[in-house]
């Protein structure tokens, strides 16, 4: 298969949800990388938790930016099927 | 009680409900790895134990209320719990009445709380007495939920012959940190275990495609493909009790009142059994799957108050499935509060109610309210913004972190490997029922020999 080929056939189902390999690793290296990150550099009085969490969401943030979900939609009018 | 508490726990409540909404409808997030970490983190900032409460409550109530949302739309389930409803959803689907299903779904979870709520409290004065002993035979009723529910799962034997090993695979893991000095002797290390658990059947698909010609071997797609139908506009205040017949809210209350009884066993186990035993008999398909997906949603719900509740109440141990993974916070989050000092022996029975009965009127107020009006909104944004990936991401993020936290860098690959042993046991149809119980009844068992 070669290059632009996204729209189809280059995906695996994981979970319910069809995921570019790729783009799941990226995912995973930055949510796994803050959330982690955080925990460990924590400093002050605040929970090391609270750092860890807020490392995930920044990860996904990011991650929810840089990546476009799999997903196309079709809006059906009533009465369609 | 002060009134400033109040307004904390009205406004704990509204944040839970908003959060919890949109938690809901992304697909695939479980309860427990988004409702506990969650709640220890409130628990370990320091705010007071209604506030807590009240959040925890409202944003179960909405994450239930919601997570069905997306199976009624495009069949996809918003959670783990709404897994068994996906095929009944999907026969409403086929008949084109998706915003019957989202209603109905919605309407038996109001019936499930409110069922829920009295049950849970009379169960509580009823265990209170007995309190001191149930907690002592504790190891043997998980034991025996488990060898009830492997007979339940599909594949019967291997999930009756797997009990004594996978708890020496848990126990195993424990004494080896005991023994390494990595956590103190009294100390199980749990919610990790737990979340390797819940993540196995993903941990390993994702440890397949490591594996060059499993990769090649993978079945690939393209886009997922959703329909969307646009729903119905609702008038005025939706009525839960016009939305389903009689019939519905009172087999969606028989329902509701089993999973009260059953805070004890697991969840997504007892949904099936009595969501498939109660619906049965009935033939008409459409007229079966409302009102299956109306029992069963009252029933997960009313499981999820009824299992956070009664031990909380009652016992001040998680004593339930629910009170060990998605409510462990309000139990024990060290060092604020631990099994012997929670929010069982620092509310009194009267606060409890109060906290729960502000958070669950918040999230049904305002959850019903947005899940019948704007279901078909709230779902698309959630499709077209949200990728797959960052979910599983941060999921994963989660996870590690928090095996991170229980044990250190040794526990990422101890919970590594039970992800991955559960993942194994998931594909040939051991379900995480039967897991999670041997996960709570292992320490007892294996003392048994």
């Amino acid at each position: 298969m070669e290059g632009d080929n996204k729209e189809r056939g280059n995906l695996v189902e994981i979970w319910e949800d069809n995921v570019d390999i790729k783009d799941l690793l990226i995912a995973m290296i930055f949510c796994v990388g803050f959330s982690l990150g955080g925990y460990v550099v924590a400093f002050g009085e605040t929970p090391p938790l609270i750092f860890g969490l807020g490392g995930g969401v920044i990860g996904f943030i990011i991650s929810s930016i840089l990546i476009k979900p799999k997903r196309k939609l079709t809006m059906l009018k009533e009465g369609e099927e | 009680m002060d009134p400033t508490i109040i307004m904390q726990m009205i406004l704990a409540g509204v944040l839970g409900a908003i959060l919890y909404t949109i938690i809901g409808i992304a697909p695939g997030t479980d309860e427990t790895a988004v409702l506990a970490p969650v709640t220890i983190a409130l628990a370990l900032l320091g705010l007071s134990p209604h506030v807590i409460l009240a959040f925890f409550i409202s944003a179960i109530v909405a994450k239930k209320l919601t997570d069905s949302i997306p199976v009624a739309i495009a069949g996809i389930p918003g959670g783990v719990m709404a897994a068994p409803m996906v095929e009944h959803a999907m026969v409403l689907k086929q008949h084109g009445l998706p915003d019957v299903s989202i209603r109905k779904m919605a309407s038996g979870s109001v019936i499930g709380t409110l069922v829920s709520l009295p049950v849970s409290l009379l169960i509580a004065y009823l265990i209170l007495p007995v309190a001191d002993t149930v907690a002592e035979y504790a190891g043997l009723i998980f034991t025996l939920g488990a060898i009830f529910l492997a007979l339940l799962t599909r594949n019967k034997i291997l999930s009756l012959a797997i009990i004594v090993p996978f708890a020496m695979l848990i126990m195993g893991l424990r004494h080896l940190y005991w023994g390494l000095g990595i956590v103190p002797e009294d100390t199980n290390v749990f919610v990790s275990f737990f979340l390797g658990i819940t993540i196995g059947p993903i941990a390993f698909t994702l440890f397949e495609l490591l594996n060059k010609k499993m990769r090649k071997n993978m079945p690939r797609v393209g886009y997922k493909e959703i329909d969307m139908r646009k729903t119905g506009k609702e008038k005025g205040f939706p009525n839960p009790f016009k939305i389903l017949t009689k019939k519905e809210s009172i087999t969606s209350a028989i329902g509701s009142l089993f999973g009260t009884i059953t805070f004890f066993l697991t969840p997504v186990g007892m949904t099936v059994f009595w969501g498939e035993l109660i619906t049965r008999h009935i033939k008409d398909p459409v007229q079966r799957a409302s009102r299956a997906i109306s029992t069963m949603d009252g029933l997960t719900n009313a499981t999820y108050i009824a299992g956070t509740l009664i031990p909380l109440i009652a016992i001040g141990l998680p004593l339930s499935p629910m009170a060990i993974g998605p409510a462990a916070g309000l139990f024990n989050a060290p060092p604020v509060f631990t099994p012997e000092h929670n929010i069982h022996h620092l509310l009194s029975i009267g606060e409890i109610m109060t906290a729960t009965i502000i958070g669950a009127a918040i999230a049904l107020a305002i959850t019903f309210f947005i899940t019948i009006k704007f279901s078909t909104q709230i779902c698309a944004v959630v499709f077209k913004y949200i990728p797959h990936e960052a979910l599983i991401g941060l999921f994963a993020g989660l996870v590690v972190m928090l095996a991170y936290m229980d044990a250190g860098v040794m526990n990422i690959f101890g919970t590594i490997l039970v992800a991955l042993v559960a993942g194994l046991l998931y594909r040939n149809g051991v379900n995480y029922g039967v897991m999670f119980m041997v996960l709570y009844a292992a320490p007892w068992m294996l003392g048994l020999f």
